[in-house]
């Protein structure tokens, strides 16, 4: 061997010598302290420099026994490349730099360039550069028609209309490109576009996943990301909202349903699951989604051990885990729809009709008031002639009251069952029963889950165990419906509410206090229909008394075909002892006044008698109820009913707005443990919060909470964020990141090409303001992006692909674009921001297949056609026609997609009614726009889909394609219509129909282009 | 092989091993000549000759009862109504349905159980048809496994980890060892509703291709509609006027593609055509008319009806006879939680005959030797009763810790019952089966070490097994 001089070292740490020493060596010797062999680390500068001679003694050894990694466990001897590369880092001293990602991006000075002459900005200096190195030259620029094609599917997700690709073709202006950006990145299309990507990464979805994957209603959430993409909202607020827009100071509405980001992954309602099995889920959830969207590591490796590769301890997972450890959540969620924490969301459109319901509340109020006062008079006349024979009818509130008993003529509209009898009251008459007879009335109280009711009675027990007023099955039997229903009862003298579905999905309020024996006591128990413990409220004597949730689930459907029972439940033996009065059901959640009114026993006669001073206040609120309603002046009347209907209307329109689940903190917080192997129920040593000890330390100043957590992601001393967003942006305008997995910048990660590029983008986007649309534009208006797509035999061959950018983007659209492309050609789109998910067309049976619950029911109308990001997602059966193109599943974050191209993806195309209808709408604007003659309609489908008329040969086999499906049809009528009765929307016009179907097929054939369905 | 052949493997490993780079990995098949629809596996694989090319995986959805089917248990009668003892329960963890329940009465079967064929295997009266076949089967006692709820226990099974995200095992299948028929997927699913119950849900991950490119994907035949998503041409479009559009469409593509060279595009031309040919090969596989009367008196007149087992049985059979490579069938229902004595017989009746029948069927067409059948569910139930039994009725509660399944064929030895279970069919006593031994067993007879199929994936090789799984050397040839 030569000895020569000591050379530079060649090998570069970072780039070549760690991923091996990652790849081969880290699982038993890298940072997991548990599975470490041989007390050995190097991923340590200290300890990797002092053992780096024997590591390559070993990996090159050729005794199988001493040789590394083992062969023992399934390993080959690393190749001749990798021990030489190890080698050279040895015989140069082992030197040691940190892993590139983990050390904060400095802006480096953009290098020089040979092609300085098509620089169009810095991102061009560092790719050209680089191509320079690898013997290859840029691309020349695109044609404007590619460009605005390109840019338009880009930055709206829509190819651009011809009117559009005209305008730019005939744009001289040396600022026509830039004009062009701006115009697309200020539509609202933008938004919808960029929101569709986030989606994927933040498992947004309708349904919970899981075992029934019941509906949950996220959209608000949704509607507020597009919101914030369209309004420009900086990166950083857009993340701080998102993670902890609830703790912010003076938070607003929308900061909170922004906090959504953290309740959308799936969640479980499935029966007998371990409550605390999933609460841990849906945490470690939200871990491994924050680090995967932000922090670009696979944070995740960490729960059940140290990570093998990065440095990321145990410990620090559940640091991270304490952060969104402390959400008031449970294991098990309600289903269907949204589980506490929740908000009511209600749209710009709502929030502006519920501020105007309140203005006109304040004034109706105002001229009640008004009413009230000049009405002065009447009312101590009124009281009067109360006060004297005959006495007027009582009063109670009548609004939604859906029946009353008072036992005057005894059993009234029910039906008396087994020992009955009636005795004096709390009121006139009252039911007396022994436990052995009640009254039965079919047609009361058939209330399901999510209906709002209140029940009350007088009562005057004489045991402490009965029941009072139900509508409920048996409880005393195995079936999996005990109970089923609403049941009113006294179990030791403790009044309760119970509301039971099947199985446990049961709710029982108790109240903490006995009601008194052989004592009248008024009842009542209202339920505002939440399906939550804290919606029943109980009631003695007309105040609300402390209740216990005993049990607080509602999964499903509590309506019974039993009958309501008064003094009874469906259980022999059961029955109420004693005498009960004035019994009354209604139809919605009774106020506290209206309860306290109730419990007053004194008719208005009897309070009229009293002087004022020495009424009650509910006396007093009786008598001017009463007044109001029905004995005053009509105005008074009439400004009262008025008051009141506007409340209802304003609680109507409050019920009709969707709630967003939403983050929240228990105080005090949920203590955090380290979880062994990561199970539940395996708690070890506790820990606080607290961030990864390989990345920059938390302000010392704030408090340690999730809002910490989300200010340091942002902070520009952190090393990832910027860079991890940056990549993703540059994903999905080139179709692979600088780092091509952009879940994992850690160790194992992949290793850029352009790292100073990177730092570079990260670097202008913090310094920008982490303003998304400055980089999106400094990004598309560099002559990288102006590439033409169609590279030279070398640039192919040399950089197969594409990974040093010697020419533009080509690959196919995402899964929404290609369904909202052919939307658009076919004229059927339907352009409205937001909104509740809807329901296209999807094949007959899909769901009742496999799934839970019933069928799927398509939507109508525009439902049909709205852009794919509105499309309704179930978790466990995504939406074919987007599952086919390698959509995310959003069961779990994803931030990269696969593409694929398959032969399901030409029968969707071809056969989906979706795209058959949308052929034959673009078939017919073809014929009716296109156009004189078959060659201008055809070059006219042709220029619409690809933005460019066909070539020669292309027009000839278009116009061969169209004769011959022309000639086809022309003898099978039956077939045109068939083909043209595809799909709810009508045949447009007057047109022969064998020339519509052959537009139709002709068009097809353009929908399934491989240029159409590509970006290039 | 031929030379060839290898060398497009070689560069078809470089492309596939880096993982997904969002290439066009279907593309670059063609690129190197070969057609590229069709898809071969990875070079290296198989690992060792197989024993099996294909699996028909007969998944019984929501977990049949091992005590009232397969594993007899006649110290019960003794037992009967006893609590269930501590030492025997040691803290098992519980569904929250039987959580609260304050005693655990053991329960006895209602079925007869008898010794069957040479092996003496014990099989319930409810299993007729099965019973009559016990020597060609593996019967595996002491199947365990870590869920006991049906989302990740089912998922479990189908992927080897509970939480969603995880390739199932027809993809990793798919992946490693490719197609055998250009005109048909490599892995197809068939799923069926019990008539004891409806039951759980299914989810399209259980076929899915989790973090593997998603033409590894079970592709899902139906029996309502279109056998195959989006199949058939719609209305007024003919075979033969689809075969012009696809003519035509494919003379404008190949313009493009002298102008970019790009292989997608060449990729395209060749996945309509393969398009094409499965709108006959999928007609012409669920065209039953050609099946002779004695099929139908193997598989039962169920097997005319669509939508059955049955006729998934003899779909099975079909399709493994034209190479498909994993036929993954669930049949719901067996989730007797309560009526377990009303519900379990027609669960069995829905599906013995037909699992029978299959397995006679490949023995005599020759084809169970190269066909591994499985048959099992995600995990077993409870000997104590859930809720209250009565004179009429009892029910099971979930229980993971043993259960049995069975196996036939693909190089398994038949007639051995393997594991065995303590005198309550509580606990395992010996050779305990988990989850990841069935998949590394499966694996071994397709000639794949389960330990060497992986995917890279966050920096990390997963593979099935996860870190686990042993080959059971005894149940095999």
């Amino acid at each position: 061997m030569l000895l020569i001089a000591v050379p530079a070292f060649a090998v570069d740490f970072d780039r070549e010598v760690r991923p091996l020493l990652s790849d081969n060596c880290y699982a038993c010797h890298g940072p997991d302290a548990a599975q470490r062999q041989a007390n050995l680390r190097l991923d340590r500068e200290g300890p990797a420099r002092r053992a780096a001679g024997e590591a390559l003694r070993r990996v090159s050894s050729d005794d199988p026994s001493r040789r590394m990694p083992p062969a023992y466990l399934g390993h080959d001897r690393l190749s001749d490349g990798d021990i030489s590369i190890l080698r050279e880092w040895v015989e140069a001293g082992a030197p040691w730099s940190d892993h590139w990602a983990f050390v904060a991006p400095e802006r480096p000075e953009p290098p020089a360039t040979r092609w300085e002459g098509r620089v169009r900005n810095d991102i061009d200096r560092f790719v050209f550069e680089r191509l320079e190195r690898a013997g290859l030259s840029p691309a020349g620029e695109a044609g404007r028609r590619s460009l605005i094609r390109r840019l338009s599917l880009d930055l709206t997700g829509l190819p651009p209309a011809l009117t559009e690709v005209r305008a730019f073709l005939d744009d001289s202006s040396p600022a026509a490109y830039e004009r062009l950006v701006d115009r697309l990145l200020e539509s609202p299309r933008y938004g919808e576009r960029m929101a569709a990507r986030w989606l994927d990464a933040a498992r947004y979805a309708d349904t919970q996943g899981y075992q029934n994957d019941a509906p949950v209603q996220m959209w608000r959430w949704r509607d507020w990301v597009i919101e914030s993409f369209n309004a420009n909202k900086p990166f950083d607020e857009f993340a701080v909202e998102q993670i902890a827009g609830d703790l912010l100071p003076e938070r607003t509405l929308d900061q909170l349903i922004a906090t959504g980001f953290n309740r959308n992954h799936r969640s479980n309602s499935e029966l007998g699951i371990v409550d605390e099995e999933y609460r841990v889920e849906y945490v470690v959830d939200r871990v491994e989604t924050m680090s995967t969207v932000f922090l670009g590591l696979t944070v995740g490796c960490a729960r059940c051990h140290d990570h093998k590769y990065d440095p990321i301890s145990q410990k620090e997972f559940y640091s991270l885990f304490a952060y969104f450890n402390n959400v008031p959540e449970r294991g098990r969620v309600l289903r269907p729809f949204n589980s506490p924490p929740r908000v009511a969301a209600p749209t710009r459109e709502q929030a502006g009709r519920l501020e105007e319901m309140a203005r006109r509340i304040d004034i109706a109020e105002a001229r009640f008031a008004e009413a009230r006062k000049s009405a002065r008079q009447e009312f101590e006349d009124w009281q009067d002639r109360l006060a004297r024979p005959p006495a007027a009818a009582d009063w109670y509130p009548g609004h939604g009251l859906a029946a009353r008993y008072d036992f005057e003529l005894d059993a009234g509209s029910a039906i008396e069952a087994g020992e009955v009898r009636y005795a004096g009251g709390r009121a006139g008459r009252a039911l007396s029963l022994r436990g052995s007879g009640h009254l039965v009335d079919e047609g009361v109280a058939d209330y399901d889950y999510n209906d709002k009711f209140s029940l009350a009675a007088w009562i005057r027990p004489e045991s402490p165990d009965g029941v009072v007023l139900s509508r409920s099955q048996a409880f005393d039997t195995p079936d999996e419906n005990a109970g089923r229903g609403v049941t009113l009862v006294l179990e030791e003298g403790r009044p309760k509410l119970k509301l039971i579905g099947r199985m446990d999905d049961w709710i029982i309020v108790g109240a903490r206090a006995a009601v008194p024996t052989d004592r009248w006591s008024h009842l009542a128990a209202t339920y505002d229909g939440s399906r939550l413990a804290a919606g029943v409220t109980i009631y003695v004597d007309g105040v609300k008394v402390d209740t216990l949730a005993e049990l607080d689930y509602s999964n499903g459907g509590i309506k019974t075909k039993e009958p309501f029972r008064i003094g009874a439940g469906a259980d022999e033996g059961t029955g109420f002892v004693g005498a009960l009065d004035e019994a009354a059901v209604y139809d919605r959640e009774l106020t506290g006044d209206e309860v306290a009114i109730l419990a007053v026993a004194e008719s208005l006669a009897e309070i009229a008698v009293i002087p004022a001073a020495k009424r009650s206040r509910e006396q007093s609120l009786k008598l001017e109820r009463a007044f109001a309603d029905a004995h005053g002046p009509a105005g008074l009347r009439a400004a009262w009913a008025d008051r009141n209907r506007l409340r209802r209307e304003r609680e109507a329109l409050a019920g009709r707005v969707s709630t967003v689940m939403v983050m929240a903190e228990m105080d005090p917080p949920r203590e955090t443990f380290v979880l062994e192997r990561g199970a539940y129920d395996k708690p070890g040593e506790r820990v606080l919060p607290g961030v990864l000890s390989a990345l920059p330390v938390l302000p010392g100043s704030v408090p340690n909470d999730r809002l910490a957590l989300a200010r340091w992601l942002v902070d520009p001393a952190n090393p990832l964020t910027a860079r991890v967003t940056a990549n993703r942006f540059w994903q999905m305008l080139f179709g692979q990141g600088l780092v091509r997995t952009p879940e994992n910048l850690g160790t194992q990660g992949d290793r850029p090409k352009h790292p100073e590029l990177l730092d570079w983008l990260a670097a202008e986007f913090v310094d920008s303001g982490w303003n998304v649309k400055s980089l999106l534009k400094t990004i598309v208006t560099s002559a990288t992006y102006r590439q033409a797509s169609n590279g030279s035999a070398e640039a192919v061959r040399k950089d197969p692909e594409n990974r040093l950018l010697s020419r533009g983007p080509r690959f196919r659209l995402p899964a929404e674009a290609v369904r909202d492309q052919a939307l658009l050609l076919g004229g059927l789109l339907r352009e409205r921001l937001g909104g509740p998910s809807v329901r296209s067309y999807q094949p007959e049976g899909l769901w009742f297949d496999i799934a839970a619950g019933g069928g799927y029911e398509r939507g109508e109308g525009d439902d049909l056609y709205r852009r794919s990001l509105y499309t309704y997602w179930r978790r466990t059966i995504g939406p074919p026609s987007m599952l086919n193109f390698d959509s995310a599943t959003r069961e779990t974050c994803a931030v990269r997609t696969e593409r694929t191209n398959t032969p399901l993806q030409a029968l969707n195309l071809m056969n989906d009614v979706t795209f058959v209808e949308a052929a034959r709408k673009f078939g017919e604007r073809m014929y009716f726009e296109g156009g004189g003659t078959p060659s201008e309609r055809l070059a006219h489908g042709f220029e619409m889909a690809t933005s460019r008329p066909p070539g020669p040969r292309e027009s000839q086999i278009l116009r061969r394609a169209f004769e011959r499906q022309l000639a086809g049809f022309d003898g099978s009528p039956d077939a045109a219509s068939a083909l043209l009765g595809q799909g709810e929307s009508p045949v447009r016009g007057e047109a022969p129909l064998a020339e519509l179907a052959a537009y139709a097929m002709t068009a097809g054939m353009i929908l399934n282009l491989d240029e159409t369905l590509t970006k290039q | 092989m031929k030379p060839p052949e290898t060398a497009i493997r070689m560069t078809r490993r470089h492309f596939f091993g880096r993982g997904g780079s969002g290439l066009g990995i279907a593309g670059l098949a063609h690129l190197l000549g070969r057609e590229a629809a069709s898809q071969g596996g990875l070079a290296g694989l198989p690992h060792f000759a197989p024993k099996a090319k294909h699996v028909i995986y007969l998944f019984q959805s929501g977990g049949p009862s091992q005590l009232d089917l397969f594993d007899y248990k006649p110290g019960l009668q003794r037992l009967h109504g006893t609590e269930l003892p501590d030492s025997v329960r040691q803290g098992q963890r519980l569904t929250g349905m039987t959580a609260s329940q304050e005693s655990f009465p053991v329960h006895k079967t209602w079925f007869e159980f008898r010794q069957h064929g040479e092996s003496g295997a014990w099989v319930s009266e409810l299993l007729p048809r099965t019973a009559r076949i016990a020597d060609k089967l593996t019967f595996i006692r002491t199947m365990h496994t870590e869920a006991i709820n049906h989302d990740p226990a089912v998922t479990f099974f189908q992927t080897g980890a509970q939480l969603a995200g995880r390739p199932s095992i027809g993809a990793w299948l798919s992946y490693g060892l490719g197609s055998e028929n250009d005109d048909l997927p490599a892995f197809v699913v068939m799923t069926s509703r019990g008539s004891g119950r409806v039951g759980q849900a299914l989810y399209t991950r259980l076929w899915g291709s989790g973090f593997l490119p998603s033409r590894f994907q079970g592709v899902k035949f139906r029996s309502q509609g279109d056998p195959v998503l989006y199949l058939s041409n719609p209305e007024g479009v003919s075979r033969d006027r689809r075969r012009m559009f696809l003519d035509d469409l494919s003379a404008l593509n190949r313009i493009q593609q002298e102008e970019f060279a790009d292989p997608e595009i060449e990729t395209r031309i060749a996945q309509y055509e393969m398009a094409f040919r499965m709108q006959a090969s999928v007609p012409e596989l669920m065209d039953l008319s050609g099946e002779p009367g004695s099929t139908f008196e193997l598989y039962g007149e169920a097997a005319r009806q669509p939508g059955t087992y049955a006729r998934h049985c003899l779909v099975a059979r079909r399709l493994v006879e034209r190479g498909v490579r994993f036929v993954q069938l669930f049949h719901r229902g067996w989730d007797q939680h309560r009526s377990l004595p009303q519900q379990l017989p027609k669960q069995c009746a829905d599906t013995d005959r037909a699992s029978a029948a299959l397995v006679e069927d490949l023995d005599r067409r020759g084809l169970l030797d190269e066909t591994l059948v499985v048959w099992g569910g995600e995990f077993g139930r409870t000997v104590y009763s859930q809720g209250m039994a009565t004179a009429k009725t009892y029910g099971r509660d979930h229980h993971p810790r043993c259960f049995t399944i069975w196996l036939a064929g693909g190089g398994t030895r038949p007639g051995i019952t393997y594991g065995e279970t303590d005198e309550f069919c509580y606990n395992a006593v010996s050779d305990p089966v988990h989850v990841h031994d069935l998949h590394a067993t499966m694996l071994h007879q397709l000639g794949v070490d389960h330990t060497k199929l992986t995917y890279r994936y966050q920096g990390r090789r997963f593979r099935l097994t996860d870190v686990g799984g042993e080959v059971l050397r005894e149940l095999v040839s």
